[in-house]
């Protein structure tokens, strides 16, 4: 076994708090499928037979009961909770699990939708024999419009900044906009190490990291905070899913450099080789530098982190698709008499009564449908009821809720088990607990 | 700093103007280039106290013909050749060179002044003569580059059609790694730039910084690729368009081209303006900016990386010079004895008329014309200039030895030595690591210190008898020595905390970084200064038309500012008044044109004078600055008597005072002769 698989399910999902209300964010349907089904569907694919998933008794206890994690992950999950509100970070998880960690690991957080050829990470992981190779992807501008946020204004989202060499691959640099107030600091000797910077901005983080064993050892024996401990590197995620951020090591630490069993054989390999990973000077590959940090990053192909509600919404749309979704589920049931959008997706045990119109929407399990009701550009979750005569436009619409007879809505969020008034008239409103 | 605003309209309303009649010819111009013969450093001190830098020998050329050959390569049809220091010497070698007969087809103008103490200074002039028309090439007199900038040419052409006069400047560089034998660590830089447009945006010197700092708005640019780059060779060649020398004259304190690229960085917000960067693969280009970077360029030289500017090519075309070239980049000048034994190991250039000895070892080695050369002398890495004589058993490594040397028998000079020119050295001595041993005494230069921020090469002439009182030491250079010590190990760039080779003098000799903004030094600079402010208090005020009594209310805050005496005031006043026009049109304007311009002037500014010219001794200042005026101005004595009469119309000066002035004031041939030019006289008699 190469990689040990670790996947992070217990975010809570800060920026979305209005859908994570009642429904930890690893469980939101997107596409009919919990969100967390959609990094295990990727590490299947790339052939793990065995996850670690580390979450909260919440999300355990939902795993339990959803069809869909059972018909369709074949993969042994080893369900391992954490506190709930415990504030644990990413670090603070992966020491929780460090009896476990027999190998390197590949940490992938749950809310990553994407089709990434997942060797690419980990080849150069491979190849460079690196302390951590990580996947990053072109920002995206999302363009649906955000219920609820009508003229509202975008925060201004804080760029990151980073660095990688002349070959695009080596990472030698990262930090976001807010921490830079003093402006960009690099050292001397990076630059003439790598001579030719790329300063990349307009990238996100895919929380997606292979990560050495002793990187996980070091952490577990450094239980305080590790950032005072050696001169870390720290990734920032501001505003992340996950609370507290992975400190990545960048600089010599003695207690990193314990080598592993075969690391003799590897520096002589390397000492025989006349391969170097850099010209224009003299010294050996790498420079002699233990650690080492690479990332690759997607030019083009989807990759999503679903931790916004915008995000939520752009999933919505195109998931379904880059997986080739039934359109619709085999025991819904739906009325010959209505007009339905191939572009929408109907989930199980749903009742689609006569009269309806359903485009570019996505309806959740066992939610009833009544007549003569327009549904258009919308994400209506599980079990929720729809009276007569609604319609209901650019909207989500948390599991449980009812919409009363004729109430029209149009960008509307609609919290988990909320009521709609019938013939409720409500445009650009959130409706929540 | 008063005049800085009207200065900028006044530029940008000339900008203007030139911009109508620029363009349709723009395609046209000839390309032209500002050569700069100056290093306006001393890092080859004390060598350049006998010789401009610029015509130091390297391969046995000197540096300012591989500069000239690079340009004319390139196809600059028209150079400019700014000299300072030492300004006759270069004229007369450039006016023996190939540069100046009639076929070459690229005319060197030669221009010289005293003045000049930075390359701001140099690019002021070209601005106040209206030199250039259009684009040109700006180098100074020590780039040795087979460089192809055509291309860079063109897109800075192109990017100044597409954007309308906005990028200003593209800088030449190559692309060498850190550490590089060709790069000079006084020079290194740290660029950030825009990936996709070249455009710089962060240009800063890395020398002696742990930390590279960035401001973060220069990343707000709108694109969202970014280079940072450490990996550039700074070839000091820029393609500059002509705002650039406007640009150096609005903005007076730039004096490098430094100050200038940070300048417009730091206001490309205010001004717009931007700067490009041109990035080549190949070619060679490089400064030679201090004497390791001698040192490597002239290995390279002999390596032959500057191709086709080989040595045996005898580019500078002179009779006699030619040499052959043969394997392990051997060459031979014409009449070259070498004698029993004698081995040429490798990189080895010798000149025309040298013997050498029997069972002497030669290496990575230049040796100059006409020189001698003794029995068993172990040459490595050494520079041998013209007419050095070396005696036997000499051991030279990595050293230079400038013209007339003598090296007496059994002398060993170790690494990093300089013998500058006419020492002698030895019998039986050796010279430890970076010896610098001159015919100057290092004490000279306490009596010119004021000279000392100017330029490798202030001004020695007169102090030689006084130096002859001093005896050499011959414990320093030997029983038969000749030649003063110079602060030794001043040279010496080994001791490095970082082990990895470092490529420039120690600093702390060289207390006049040419890049720190220089700060004029006391008393002459500050009359200088308030003259400049002067001309700009007037221009202004013919500009915006300000009302006289202002203007004497600025000119007195100035003479508070500079402390400047009553007297200095109406001399510069009156010369500034009277330069104006020059000033304004350039030197070539005819006695009657000048007349024409300038008594409107003296109509407009009477009132000024009024006001300072009162007592009988302020009428005989004045006059007195007119008369040494004019005695500079010899061609224009016919507009004298016109001005003269006309100041004392507008009753600037009284009668009495002139009369005086002219039956007394002759002190010296000249001025005699002024007084008895005929205008004058017909004057004194209508008076």
């Amino acid at each position: 076994m190469e990689l040990q698989a670790v996947l992070m399910a217990a975010g809570g999902g800060s920026r979305m708090t209005d859908l994570t209300y009642n429904t930890p964010k690893a469980m939101l349907p997107v596409g009919n499928k919990p969100l967390m089904w959609y990094p295990l569907n990727l590490l299947e694919r790339m052939g793990f037979e065995e996850v670690i998933v580390i979450t909260t008794k919440e999300v355990q206890k939902m795993m339990s009961t959803d069809p869909k994690m059972k018909l369709d992950v074949k993969m042994k999950l080893d369900v391992v909770c954490i506190q709930e509100d415990g504030d644990m970070g990413t670090a603070d998880a992966l020491r929780h699990i460090q009896q476990k960690i027999k190998t390197d690991i590949l940490v992938v957080s749950c809310d990553l939708i994407t089709d990434v050829a997942l060797h690419e990470v980990v080849d150069l992981f491979r190849a460079h024999n690196a302390t951590l190779a990580m996947l990053m992807s072109k920002a995206h501008e999302f363009t649906e419009t955000v219920p609820g946020q009508k003229g509202k204004k975008k925060t201004a989202e804080q760029r990151d900044f980073v660095g990688v060499d002349q070959s695009g691959k080596r990472l030698l640099f990262m930090a976001n906009e807010a921490d830079l107030e003093d402006g960009l600091s690099i050292r001397k000797s990076i630059m003439r190490k790598h001579p030719r910077m790329h300063i990349k901005t307009g990238l996100v983080d895919a929380h997606l990291y292979c990560l050495k064993k002793a990187v996980v050892d070091f952490l577990a024996d450094n239980k305080q905070n590790p950032l005072k401990l050696c001169e870390c590197f720290i990734i920032s995620t501001p505003n992340s899913a996950l609370p507290a951020s992975l400190s990545l090591l960048f600089f010599p630490h003695p207690e990193l450099l314990i080598s592993s069993r075969d690391e003799p054989l590897l520096q002589l390999a390397q000492d025989r080789s006349c391969w170097n990973d850099h010209r224009g000077d003299m010294s050996e590959a790498y420079h002699g530098g233990k650690l080492r940090c690479y990332v690759h990053i997607m030019d083009e192909g989807p990759c999503y982190r679903v931790n916004t509600l915008a995000a939520y919404i752009e999933a919505n749309r195109l998931a379904p698709k880059l997986f080739e979704e039934v359109p619709v589920h085999p025991s819904a049931v739906i009325s010959e008499r209505c007009q339905m959008g191939s572009d929408s997706y109907i989930g199980a045990m749903c009742q689609i009564a006569d009269k309806t119109s359903i485009k570019r929407s996505t309806i959740g399990n066992s939610t009833t449908v009544k007549e003569k009701v327009k549904v258009a550009n919308s994400i209506i979750m599980h079990g929720v009821t729809i009276e007569e005569g609604c319609n209901i436009q650019g909207s989500v619409i948390c599991s449980n809720a009812v919409i009363g007879r004729g109430a029209d809505l149009k960008y509307c969020l609609v919290g988990n088990g909320q009521q709609i008034e019938p013939e409720g008239k409500d445009h650009w409103h959130e409706h929540t607990p | 700093m008063a005049g800085k605003g009207g200065k900028q309209s006044r530029s940008s309303s000339g900008l203007s103007g030139r911009k109508g009649a620029g363009d349709q010819e723009e395609e046209e111009q000839p390309l032209q280039a500002v050569l700069v013969a100056d290093s306006f450093n001393r890092r080859f001190f004390p060598v350049t106290k006998d010789q401009p830098r610029a015509l130091l020998p390297l391969g046995n050329v000197a540096m300012i013909d591989y500069t000239l050959e690079f340009l004319t390569s390139t196809g600059v049809q028209e150079t400019f050749v700014f000299c300072c220091w030492m300004a006759s010497k270069i004229k007369e070698h450039l006016l023996k060179s190939k540069w100046c007969r009639p076929t070459s087809p690229n005319t060197v103008h030669i221009i010289t002044s005293e003045m000049y103490r930075s390359l701001g200074d140099v690019l002021r002039d070209v601005d106040a003569k209206s030199l250039v028309r259009s684009d040109f090439v700006l180098v100074y007199g020590d780039v040795v580059s087979n460089v192809d900038i055509s291309q860079a040419l063109q897109e800075h052409r192109h990017r100044r059609k597409m954007d309308k006069n906005i990028s200003v400047m593209t800088m030449i560089c190559k692309e060498s790694s850190p550490g590089h034998k060709s790069r000079c660590e006084e020079d290194d830089v740290i660029v950030a730039m825009d990936s996709r447009s070249q455009r710089i945006l962060h240009y800063h010197k890395t020398q002696g910084l742990k930390r590279l700092q960035f401001p973060v708005n220069i990343f707000h640019s709108g694109s969202n690729e970014f280079e940072i780059r450490h990996d550039l060779l700074d070839c000091h060649i820029s393609i500059c368009s002509p705002q650039v020398a406007e640009l150096f004259t609005d903005n007076f304190d730039y004096q490098t081209r430094n100050d200038f690229v940070r300048g417009i960085l730091v206001n490309e917000e205010i001004l717009g303006n931007q700067i490009h960067m041109h990035v080549t693969k190949d070619g060679y280009g490089v400064r030679v900016s201090n004497l390791l970077m001698y040192d490597s360029v002239s290995s390279d030289l002999v390596r032959r990386w500057v191709y086709p500017l080989t040595p045996e090519a005898n580019f500078v075309d002179q009779k006699g010079r030619s040499c052959t070239y043969s394997r392990h980049n051997v060459y031979r000048g014409s009449g070259v004895s070498l004698g029993h034994g004698s081995q040429m190991e490798e990189n080895v250039l010798i000149g025309c008329d040298t013997s050498i000895g029997a069972n002497c070892y030669i290496s990575n080695s230049v040796i100059g014309n006409n020189c001698t050369i003794g029995d068993n002398v172990n040459l490595d890495h050494a520079y041998i200039w013209n007419n050095v004589h070396i005696a036997s058993n000499v051991v030279i490594s990595q050293s230079v030895v400038c013209d007339k040397v003598e090296v007496k028998t059994g002398v060993t000079l170790n690494k990093q030595c300089v013998l500058a020119y006419n020492v002698v050295i030895g019998p039986d001595i050796s010279l430890p690591e970076g010896t610098v041993v001159s015919m100057h005494h290092p004490d000279e230069e306490e009596d010119e210190d004021d000279d000392e921020f100017l330029s490798d090469d202030a001004e020695v002439g007169h102090s030689k008898d006084k130096t002859k009182l001093k005896a050499f030491n011959p414990a320093e250079v030997g029983a038969e020595g000749k030649g003063y010590i110079w602060k030794a190990s001043s040279l010496d760039d080994t001791e490095d905390e970082e082990l990895v080779r470092k490529n420039c003098e120690s600093e702390d000799s060289e207390p006049d970084d040419p890049d720190d903004p220089v700060i004029p030094s006391p008393e002459t600079d500050d009359v200088k200064v308030f003259q400049m402010e002067v001309l700009g208090t007037l221009q202004r005020g013919l500009e915006e038309n300000i009302g006289f009594d202002n203007l004497v209310l600025e000119i007195n805050s100035l003479k508070y500012a500079y402390n400047i005496t009553m007297k200095e005031v109406i001399q510069i006043l009156t010369s500034v008044v009277l330069e104006y026009p020059f000033q304004q049109q350039g030197p070539q304007l005819t006695p009657a044109q000048y007349v024409a311009l300038l008594l409107p002037l003296l109509k407009k500014w009477a009132p000024v004078f009024k006001n300072y010219v009162k007592r009988v001794q302020d009428h005989l200042d004045c006059l007195s600055a007119f008369e040494e005026h004019f005695l500079e101005q010899d061609s224009h004595w016919p507009a004298m008597v016109k001005v003269l009469m006309n100041m004392y119309q507008l009753e600037i000066l009284e009668e009495e005072t002139i009369l005086r002035w002219f039956s007394q004031g002759a002190t010296t041939d000249k001025s005699r002769q002024l007084r008895k030019n005929q205008g004058v006289r017909t004057g004194h008699t209508a008076l």
